[in-house]
């Protein structure tokens, strides 16, 4: 038993390339000439530029090349379009591309006399509508979406936060631990966001694998009947690597272009979203927990261990794997 | 709350008018709220057995209709019920359970086979089905939280009277259904 | 079936799966009903559901993923989560083994046409997996609501429930067969 649950947490490490996808970031400007200003910023996939490129109505032209700009994680292209006759507002643009399905597109098209929509395309509905009418509430329940999305499939900070759960002890002290967790992470997803600090990418990852990886030894210290520092104060543990986490969960909301009064809002959303996600996360694992002891339901020791085993054996591959990553990238 | 919005447009529509279905006419509604009046007075262990067995009567008559198969008398049956039921509530009549059951069951044939007959075009069954199935537990219920004023000295009379207005809406849709 | 096609929630196949077995009216109505059966017969059912019913919808969503011509035609699907809400409805404490029976029987089915829905409609393996957990959670946390139940009134509203369950496949199987 105990054999076949490690095999399964080995294959588990297989499956958690969890690879973080920005996305990717399509903005519209009209002149005062009616020509159209297109800024394009593609989010690296595997180290490659995700070959997906934005779709125009047949009667656009390019009035300029398109000029290259690298970034760290990255590429952002700019050039000129000429409209058809009905111009910006109503016009269908699209995602188009072998791999539109990995990532969200944050369109943003805004006109000459300064009135600007933003709408939020996913990858089941690559293409959308230019409308400036209401266009309010798609982009904030985008973001909202987003930040959702980022948490559910953040399988690292998941981790983190189970690894907390199964530190913490009583009711008191884990909403303390939580709710230091979410503060933290909050504070530094704002600093982030707005570029107070910046924080280079790989260092930041291998930083939250270790986060994770810390956790590991810890939870088996709980399991011995020991203590230690994180299993007496686990909040101030859950601020400290709350405050790495946001920053992490920066890189999952592009704000590139984003006039600087939108930025709040939907940071705002963004974090709602990640809220909302990993609030439904916990409880979940909680009342599991809790269904389990009231059925009277143990489960076999190894079974019972996977959860600890795969903090650490997640962590420690984590680490390795960004560490290797940022050797290779210097 | 974004998937939702997935849902076919019809599948929302199908639960709506299962939802709505059972309480849009008022002969359905008073019927079913006596049973759950009469349940309440029969007591245990009726005021269990009547609400269980009910909706598989009904939705039996429901499957009926569905499948075109006729059921004589409805129209007089559901008319009959709402009167019949009102004047079991009105005598407290007591009979033994199985008579009972099986009055409340034919009677929820004949409402279930009104129902399927009437299913709207184009609906999608199966949350039509659920929506269905809730209303009327839901006017049972509100029958069974009416009923419980039996256990009061002054509740027994009230509960009667509730079973006369019953049976005086009976005479009414009976009187309208063979006219 | 009326919702399957996949359901997308951007959040890739996992989480399509999951949300995919919540927006199957059988599915969940099947699930639900064992989960009741389970909550009433006691701690010991409810343990032996919890470990039995995300099992065979595994096994059966295997089966179904490799051989998505498998597919069980809807009447079977509504027939088996009715005849699950009919136990309850009686409030019958099924012996063990027709216990499991019924589950792997059942369960498998509906894991069936699961598996062959997510091999035809996208998602594949992963969205059975995110399918089976969803049903995992929901059998863990049902019958663990249920178990304490003592009050008679209390037990009512659960068979109650379950032949709600029942009728909502009766009206089904009219639905499937209906004239015209």
């Amino acid at each position: 038993m105990k054999r076949l649950v490690l095999a399964c947490l080995l294959a588990l490490v297989a499956l958690a390339g969890a690879h973080e996808l920005q996305p990717a970031y399509l903005e519209l400007r009209e002149g005062a000439d009616r020509s159209i200003a297109v800024t394009w910023k593609i989010p690296y996939f595997k180290g490659r530029p995700l070959p997906i490129e934005p779709g125009f109505p047949d009667d656009w032209q390019e009035i300029s090349e398109p000029h290259l700009t690298p970034l760290g994680n990255g590429l952002l292209f700019r050039w000129k379009m000429k409209p058809g006759e009905s111009g910006l507002d109503g016009a269908m643009i699209r995602i188009e591309g072998p791999r539109t399905g990995l990532t969200d597109v944050l369109v943003r098209a805004t006109l000459a006399n300064g009135e600007a929509t933003t709408r939020v395309l996913r990858p089941e509905s690559p293409g959308t509508e230019i409308s400036f009418a209401n266009g309010g509430v798609p982009f904030m329940l985008g973001y909202l979406f987003i930040g959702i999305q980022h948490i559910l499939l953040g399988v690292d900070h998941l981790l983190f936060v189970l690894g907390l759960l199964l530190i913490v002890d009583g009711t008191r002290m884990l909403v303390k631990t939580i709710t230091m967790f979410t503060v933290a992470h909050s504070i530094s997803l704002a600093i982030a966001t707005f570029r107070i600090v910046e924080v280079p990418e790989a260092p930041l990852n291998l930083c939250i694998a270790l986060s994770i990886l810390f956790l590991g030894p810890e939870v088996v210290r709980k399991w011995r009947g020991g203590t230690s520092f994180t299993i007496e104060h686990p909040w101030v543990v859950a601020f400290a690597f709350g405050l790495l986490h946001g920053i992490g969960f920066a890189s999952g909301l592009s704000v590139t272009g984003l006039p600087r009064g939108e930025i709040p809002l939907a940071l705002l959303w963004f974090n709602i979203g990640v809220e909302l996600g990993q609030l439904a996360f916990v409880l979940v694992s909680l009342a599991l927990m809790r269904a389990w002891k009231v059925i009277e339901l143990r489960w076999p020791l190894a079974l019972r261990r996977a959860p600890g085993l795969a903090i650490g054996i997640l962590g420690a591959y984590w680490t390795f794997d960004r560490f290797h990553a940022m050797l290779t990238a210097v | 709350m974004t998937f939702l919005a997935h849902v076919e447009a019809g599948a929302a529509s199908g639960f709506l008018s299962g939802l709505s279905h059972p309480v849009s006419g008022l002969d359905h509604v008073i019927a079913m709220v006596a049973v759950g009046l009469w349940g309440a007075q029969l007591g245990k262990p009726a005021v269990w057995v009547l609400p269980v067995a009910f909706p598989i009567a009904m939705a039996l008559g429901g499957m009926m209709g569905l499948m075109g198969i006729p059921l004589p008398g409805v129209e007089v049956g559901i008319a009959a019920s709402a009167m019949v039921l009102g004047v079991m509530v009105v005598a407290a009549a007591r009979p033994p359970l199985w008579v009972a059951a099986v009055i409340v069951g034919l009677f929820a044939l004949f409402h279930g086979h009104a129902h399927g007959t009437e299913l709207p075009a184009g609906a999608n069954g199966t949350l039509y089905s659920i929506g269905f199935v809730i209303a009327t537990g839901l006017l049972h219920a509100v029958g069974i939280a009416i009923g419980l004023i039996h256990r009061y000295d002054w509740g027994r009379p009230t509960l009667r009277g509730a079973g006369a207005l019953v049976a005086a809406g009976g005479v009414f849709f009976l009187w309208q259904a063979l006219a | 079936m009326p919702l399957a096609h996949l359901v997308q929630t951007g959040f890739g196949g996992f989480y399509d799966g999951l949300a995919h077995w919540a927006l199957t009216p059988q599915d969940v109505l099947l699930v639900v009903a064992f989960a009741l059966l389970a909550g009433l017969a006691g701690k010991q059912r409810a343990r032996q559901l919890v470990l039995a019913l995300p099992s065979a919808w595994l096994l059966g969503g295997l089966l179904g993923l490799l051989v998505p011509s498998l597919m069980p035609p809807e009447l079977a699907t509504t027939l088996s989560f009715g005849l699950v809400g009919l136990l309850v409805a009686l409030d019958r404490r099924l012996p063990a083994a027709a216990f499991f029976a019924l589950i792997l029987a059942a369960a498998g089915l509906h894991g069936v046409a699961n598996g062959s829905t997510m091999a035809t409609t996208g998602p594949g393996w992963l969205g059975l997996v995110g399918a089976t957990l969803a049903v995992f959670i929901a059998v863990s946390l049902i019958p663990a609501l249920l178990v304490g139940l003592k009050k008679p009134a209390a037990r009512v509203a659960v068979r109650v429930g379950g032949s709600w369950i029942a009728a909502a496949s009766l009206l089904m199987i009219g639905w499937l067969f209906r004239a015209g």
